[in-house]
């Protein structure tokens, strides 16, 4: 893009600027001998991409744009990202409320995990996960997060997670003991997900052994060096805590708004918030008119692809019927492969699958099967994934009682198969035949909504289109028909949560995914801003161990 | 709360426990007097309500029986909040479900009202030939901790109607009505919330 120019005068001095700004135990790498610039010789830059933007709040106004790069720097991969300088679009934003994002030279050995979004609808965007705590989404405006992982791939050791194809994990050492153990552990132990091995010792040691190679400590490594001496972990956590509580709350509090000026209001749909975001812009031109040292409009922000769609959008489109064979046979290339996967999610997505096909069609909703295996590149992963069930049923098998004593997560697990197996509903055929599946029958009895319905909610969800938190709109689709008496009764704590629990079985599904779906979009790009990051898509991934690798484009 | 009428006792209750300790069971039996030997799972929380004439006074118990599964752990605080009463089971034949108990008695001691009327049910009592924790230490433990401890079976009946009985006894009557534990959920101008975003 053009405006490329211009920044590359101006992006390593704003990173010094964003240092000298920062707090005071970021001054002290400010010796303007070794400031970003001068390390050039032993440093390069590997990837270079403009317009990364975060979206800091709801606000089109709000988002920071910046320059994401990957620096190589001995035999170590950092990453950073610098907002741009007086950009005109956020005129609201302060220096210091920039910098607040900026990411200074984060070492590739703190990440965790970078997760791949891409939305069928918007712009694709990653989350990094480095020391426990998630950065904002980095919203790739102008492309290139295939070749964002590419390069870290030449460089890091960087594996896709197996039960989430958008998962990289980073540094991820866990030997083949320890994955067989922690899948056996309970679903939801978060701290087991993530290995201790790639935490901080390994940093330090790293550490160290840069600075004695380059016989001289750079102002990135001193950078990160600091950040690295006040850091505690326990904080680090609460922190984390505290800030995905105020991100909710204010999740809630600005869906809410959003929803009240975009439907709520007499003004029909989209009348009002069309001229909020009139005079917003107008405002922020004022502003920006009497800011002398911005840079006036150099990097527009391109609007959003799916503006116009959302204006015109008047309410959730009607469900289709489902998913029938022959309809499905047309997904498919001779060899099987599914020519066209955002197709047929949007297919499932408006009208889910007719039943006796989901046998077929939910193992690549699932990622059992990726998009683009073909028939016999199935039955081959087949293959390999019954031996490997085999494999881990003999290990558990013979875990002797002695063992067992020692061994709470493998009782707690075992009791709690054992509960459930009994406690099935026999009622159900779906219960009947040995294939009966273990552990999931609370999530499978038809309890909130009727069967087929829990299975249609389900198929849909698992699309992830046209969001992968359409769960979460479903929620507030359902409290939105009930708005009325919620509110008009003034219920009492105890009152709502007893009538919240008799909506079960009163919900009408194709109804509440309308109504999600319109949510949805008419949120778009600034409700899915609103999520706090690392909050649970609506296909879960329960555990990240990796028994294999799939083959990707990308590694 | 516990709330009065003049001689009615409104009264909420909540089961807590491990799973497939019985919690569903022993409300089945107290409020339909049924039994399955399969009870399905709980799913997030189950609401019943039963009366119960003590003395000369009427309780209505509004129960919450509550899902075992840790994953609804995080539910828990909604279904106890504000409870006058609170029937803690585990199974005689876990010691892992006599683990649990004590958990969640430590958490209503922390994060419960003060007044809570606590009962500790040792159920399953009728599966003497498998018990793997005694009356003995699980009557101890109650008796350390401030509630009084029953051993009860839903399948045979035994001491069901009487533990909720003697919760009705213990409730604290005279009891001032308090203010319902609860948001008030107000309909307030956008501009309002507006505002508040900005200085967030």
């Amino acid at each position: 893009m053009h405006e490329a120019d211009i920044h590359d005068l101006s992006d390593d001095a704003d990173y010094a600027a964003a240092s000298k700004q920062g707090s005071s135990s970021m001054t002290r790498n400010g010796s303007s001998k070794h400031s970003a610039s001068s390390d050039q010789e032993d440093a390069e830059i590997v990837y270079l991409k403009d317009n990364v933007t975060i979206h800091p709040t709801q606000y089109a106004a709000e988002r920071i744009s910046g320059r994401l790069k990957l620096i190589k720097q001995g035999s170590s991969l950092f990453m950073t990202w610098i907002p741009y300088k007086g950009q005109s679009s956020n005129a609201r934003l302060s220096a210091g409320d920039k910098n607040l994002y900026t990411i200074k030279a984060l070492p590739f050995s703190e990440i965790q995990s970078i997760r791949r979004h891409t939305p069928t609808i918007g712009w694709q965007y990653v989350i990094i996960v480095s020391s426990g705590l998630a950065f904002p989404p980095l919203y790739f405006y102008s492309g290139g997060v295939r070749e964002f992982l590419a390069t870290i791939k030449q460089h890091v050791l960087i594996v896709r997670s197996s039960e989430d194809a958008n998962l990289f994990l980073v540094n991820n050492f866990q030997d083949p003991l320890q994955r067989t153990l922690s899948s056996l552990e309970l679903p939801g132990s978060l701290a087991n997900r993530i290995p201790s091995s790639s935490g901080s010792p390994s940093d330090g040691n790293l550490e160290n052994k840069h600075t004695s190679e380059d016989g001289h400590s750079s102002s990135m490594q001193r950078s990160n060096k600091q950040k690295q001496k006040g850091h505690d972990p326990a904080r680090d956590i609460s922190i984390n805590v505290l800030e995905k509580f105020s991100l909710v709350t204010r999740f809630a509090r600005e869906t809410s708004q959003l929803f009240r000026e975009s439907l709520v209001d007499g003004h029909g749909p989209n009348e009002k918030r069309r001229t909020n975001w009139a005079s917003k812009n107008h405002q922020s031109q004022e502003m920006t008119s009497n800011d002398v040292e911005s840079v006036p409009k150099n990097v527009p922000v391109p609007s959003d692809p799916l503006e116009f769609d959302k204006l015109s959008l008047v309410w959730g489109k009607p469900r289709q019927h489902p998913l029938g064979l022959q309809e499905w046979s047309t997904f498919l290339d001779y060899e099987g492969r599914i020519v066209d996967p955002n197709a047929l999610k949007k297919r499932i997505f408006y009208g889910g699958v007719e039943h006796n096909l989901r046998k077929e069609v939910w193992p690549f909703l699932l990622g059992y099967y990726s998009y683009d295996s073909t028939y016999a590149e199935r039955e081959y992963a087949v293959s390999v994934k019954k031996s490997e069930y085999e494999k881990i049923k003999y290990q558990w098998q013979n875990i002797s009682p002695e063992q067992a004593k020692r061994f709470t997560k493998f009782r707690e697990r075992k009791g709690l198969i054992e509960k459930d197996v009994v406690r099935t509903d026999r009622s159900l055929s779906f219960y009947d035949g040995d294939d009966n599946p273990n552990g999931m029958s609370d999530l499978l009895s038809p309890m909130e909504f009727e069967y087929e319905k829990t299975l249609r909610l389900w198929e849909v969800l698992w699309t992830h289109y046209p969001s992968e938190h359409l769960h979460l709109y479903a929620c507030i689709a359902i409290l939105k028909r009930h708005r009325a008496k919620i509110m008009g009764e003034q219920m009492d704590f105890d009152t709502l949560l007893k009538f919240i629990n008799e909506l079960s079985g009163q919900i009408d599904l194709d109804r509440i995914l309308r109504d999600a779906e319109a949510l949805c979009v008419c949120a778009g790009e600034n409700g899915a801003a609103l999520i706090p990051p690392g909050t649970p898509p609506s296909l879960p991934i329960e555990d990240s161990s990796i028994y294999y690798h799939q083959d990707d484009e990308v590694l | 709360m516990a709330t009065t009428g003049h001689n009615n006792l409104n009264a909420k209750l909540v089961l807590l426990g491990d799973m497939g300790a019985g919690k569903s069971s022993l409300v089945l039996r107290f409020v339909k007097g049924q039994f399955l030997e399969f009870q399905e799972s709980t799913i997030g929380a189950a609401f019943f309500s039963q009366t119960l004439a003590v003395d000369d006074v009427t309780v209505k118990f509004e129960i919450w029986d509550t899902a075992g599964q840790e994953r609804y752990h995080s539910l828990a605080p909604m279904y106890y909040r504000g409870a006058a009463a609170a029937i803690i089971v585990y199974d005689i034949t876990s010691a892992d479900s006599f683990t649990r108990a004590k958990k969640w008695v430590q958490e209503l001691q922390k994060q419960g009202n003060a007044n809570m009327v606590m009962a500790l049910a040792g159920n399953k009592a009728d599966l003497e030939e498998k018990r793997k924790v005694t009356a003995e230490e699980a009557r101890a433990y109650a008796d350390e901790n401030g509630l009084f401890f029953m051993e009860t079976s839903a399948k045979t009946a035994a001491n069901v109607n009487d533990i909720f009985h003697e919760i009705a006894k213990r409730l604290p009557r005279a009891q001032p009505t308090q203010n319902p534990a609860g948001m008030v959920l107000v309909d307030r101008p956008a501009e309002g919330a507006r505002a508040a975003s900005c200085c967030s």
